[in-house]
């Protein structure tokens, strides 16, 4: 599982690649823009499954950013993904978008405003 | 349930007033209670206004009730049904076997016409 | 050109309550399920990608519609959240709607179009913004490239909007599909008249009417002497007993019509009458309305207990034989494995234990046991004792709730034995689609019928369970 960062319109981007599950979840924690408190945008296009641990990983990440007044959007949810947050209702948690450039884009957009 | 005469049009007309559920557990009174009722006047009509529900049970007391009305050359009408009891006539076609008003003065009335 | 379809739960939220188990995205108007019109609509618009997007589970949806190609048309899904306005529900498609004309349905709402019309014209040359709304925030609304400003505005078909927020407006906005819009839909059914839609394997007696417009779906059972129609909707799995009238109504999925009813202005699902006028509401799950001759109670069930125990015991002893000779393989192959469950037992008795047991269908052995159903054969003893009829429902499991007979009504409709009437019958033996068949036999089933359906059920168990 490879973990790629860029930034676009001055919000983190977080490209994902390979699966997320028990094995790659733990990971995330290590990397230092997940655990962080800055406000975050997770592609997830590069993401071709997704168990519970791998959600339990996002939630997690979700969440202690959330605790900081950040929000972490998520992008380009392919089929499996999509079935797995359907599933488990975890779509209720999250911003989904289908492009990343436009999450950074509207998270950049909010926070000027604020 | 009570059982009262009214005379206002002249002739004596029982008027029965049913109350709450009529089902399975209580529809065996209403049968039991009714020869006596009919022993006061052929004339009888069942005032619904405070009855909210009835079940089939209920429907066939009603039924055995007009049939013994009619062997005694009379009629027994049905006033101020609710819409869910309405519904179950009707369903079951009962509906042609009773003569319903929307509330009692009106069945009160259609005996004098 | 793309759409969007936006359908949030509290839009539909009444469906839930009208009609529990059916996803309102597939309620039928019509017998078409309502995302379909919409998915029309969407296609006589020239749009090649459609999505569906709500804030709520959309699992059902799309294992019926999948990928779209049903219509030739690429369909994705995709979620929100209550809060989104449109705004944002466009941000969160900004790759779907990127240079592209967008066209964004909002809402439960039902598009009145004319599949004879041109749409695409009016969708191209309109401004931006709302083009028909509808109560409960339902919308049209058109975005994306500019329209092409030298074009002359083309002649436009008026779109109609309208909500379907109660089951009055689905009664109303249904018949008149049904009585007044027949042509402007791809509706389901044969007919080799107009007015009249009828689906696949529709049984009709000769004594019955059918009088048009009329429209019935798929495995349905018109029975003697009913009268179907004018403006009648009947949907799929039904079976309309005797005698019994269906007039100005519609009759959902999965629902038995009992004999001698007379069914008019209403709206019947499963067990459920409703007016759409008054909103009242009957449980139809009365056995004596469902029964037009008087109870005999006590004795017919005694004379029906004799009658199952005999045949039981007939069959006992015809089967001891291969029972014998192969259940002690089964056990030493260790394939005969047995789960002691509890179990609703009929009428007063609360609880009963069953050993159910599953054979594998592989080898001589399996095999063999699986053609005379060796696994039911046990559960024969108990028919002899009394906890158990021959042939009736499945036993409910006490664990699953959702399956737990309605104590008050189901008691005279409830007989757990070891064969169930939609085995013989060889209809999907859980869920409502087994209940209507169920429902149907309890109503007419007599001691001998009874015989021949446990034959019957013996013959095509062995069926069901060899794999394809």
């Amino acid at each position: 599982m490879t973990i790629t960062e860029t930034t676009h319109s001055n919000i983190h981007l977080v490209a994902l690649k390979g699966a997320l599950d028990a094995s790659t979840a733990a990971t995330l924690a290590k990397n230092s823009v997940l655990s962080g408190n800055l406000p975050t945008v997770i592609d997830l296009s590069g993401v071709d499954f997704l168990d519970s641990s791998g959600l339990g990983a996002l939630v997690g990440i979700a969440r202690k950013k959330r605790a900081a007044n950040s929000d972490t959007l998520l992008a380009c949810l392919n089929t499996n993904v999509r079935k797995v947050f359907e599933i488990t209702h975890a779509y209720r948690l999250f911003d989904i978008y289908d492009d990343p450039y436009t999450a950074a884009e509207e998270l950049s957009k909010k926070i000027s405003a604020l | 349930m009570t059982f009262h005469i009214d005379t206002s049009t002249g002739s004596n007309i029982g008027i029965a007033v049913l109350q709450g559920r009529l089902d399975v557990t209580n529809s065996a009174a209403l049968l039991n209670a009714f020869p006596e009722w009919l022993q006061q006047t052929t004339s009888i009509i069942f005032d619904c206004s405070g009855l909210n529900f009835l079940d089939s049970s209920g429907l066939g007391a009603f039924v055995r009730c007009l049939r013994q009305t009619l062997d005694q050359n009379g009629d027994l009408r049905l006033a101020a049904l609710a819409s869910n009891v309405a519904m179950i006539f009707e369903l079951t076609k009962a509906k042609q076997l009773f003569s319903i008003h929307p509330n009692l003065q009106d069945a009160i009335d259609s005996f004098s016409s | 050109m793309k759409t969007l379809i936006v359908i949030k739960e509290q839009n539909h939220a009444w469906v839930r309550n009208a009609f529990p188990g059916i996803h309102p995205l597939l309620l039928t108007l019509c017998n078409k399920p309502y995302i379909e019109y919409l998915i029309d609509f969407a296609i006589l618009s020239r749009s090649e990608e459609i999505r569906i997007m709500s804030d709520g589970s959309l699992g059902e949806v799309e294992a019926y519609c999948m990928n779209g190609s049903r219509w030739g048309v690429e369909l994705t899904y995709s979620n929100i959240r209550t809060t989104d306005d449109i705004t944002t529900i466009l941000q969160k498609n900004s790759r779907f709607c990127r240079d592209n004309r967008t066209m964004v349905i909002n809402g439960f709402v039902f598009v009145d179009y004319d599949k004879e019309s041109q749409y695409d014209s009016i969708i191209n040359t309109m401004p931006d913004g709302v083009i028909a709304s509808a109560e409960n925030e339902g919308c049209l609304i058109l975005r994306g490239q500019e329209r092409n400003p030298d074009a002359a505005p083309a002649p436009s078909p008026p779109i109609n909007l309208e909500s379907i927020d109660s089951i009055e407006s689905y009664y109303r906005i249904s018949l008149d599909i049904l009585k007044n819009k027949s042509s402007q839909f791809v509706l389901p059914g044969y007919g080799n008249e107009p007015e009249c839609f009828i689906g696949r394997n529709v049984v009709i007696s000769k004594s019955a009417e059918i009088e048009k417009p009329v429209s019935i779906g798929n495995n349905v059972q018109i029975l003697s002497g009913t009268h179907i129609g004018p403006d009648a909707i009947v949907g799929s799995n039904v079976i309309i007993d005797k005698n019994s009238t269906v007039t100005e109504s519609i009759v959902l999925d999965n629902t038995y019509i009992g004999e001698e009813l007379d069914i008019t202005g209403k709206t019947a699902f499963q067990n459920m009458l409703s007016d759409p006028g008054t909103q009242a509401v009957l449980s139809m799950e009365d056995p004596h309305l469902l029964r037009s001759t008087q109870n005999n109670g006590t004795l017919s069930a005694l004379l029906r207990q004799i009658t199952h125990a005999i045949t039981a015991l007939t069959i006992i002893i015809l089967l001891m034989l291969p029972f014998l000779l192969i259940a002690p393989l089964l056990m030493v192959q260790g394939k005969w494995k047995k789960r002691l469950t509890d179990y609703h037992g009929a009428g007063d008795k609360k609880v009963i234990s069953i050993a159910t047991g599953t054979i594998p269908n592989q080898g001589v052995t399996g095999k063999l046991a699986s053609i005379f159903s060796l696994n039911r054969y046990p559960l024969l003893f108990r028919v002899i004792k009394g906890d158990l009829s021959l042939i009736g429902n499945l036993p409910a499991a006490v664990s699953d709730n959702s399956s737990a007979p309605d104590q008050d009504n189901m008691t005279h409709y409830y007989r757990p034995a070891v064969f169930s009437y939609a085995e013989a019958e060889n209809w999907p033996v859980i869920g409502s689609d087994a209940a209507i068949v169920e429902r149907y036999y309890m109503v007419h089933s007599n001691p001998l019928k009874d015989i021949g359906m446990t034959m019957k059920a013996l013959i095509n168990l062995p069926h069901k369970n060899t794999p394809k």
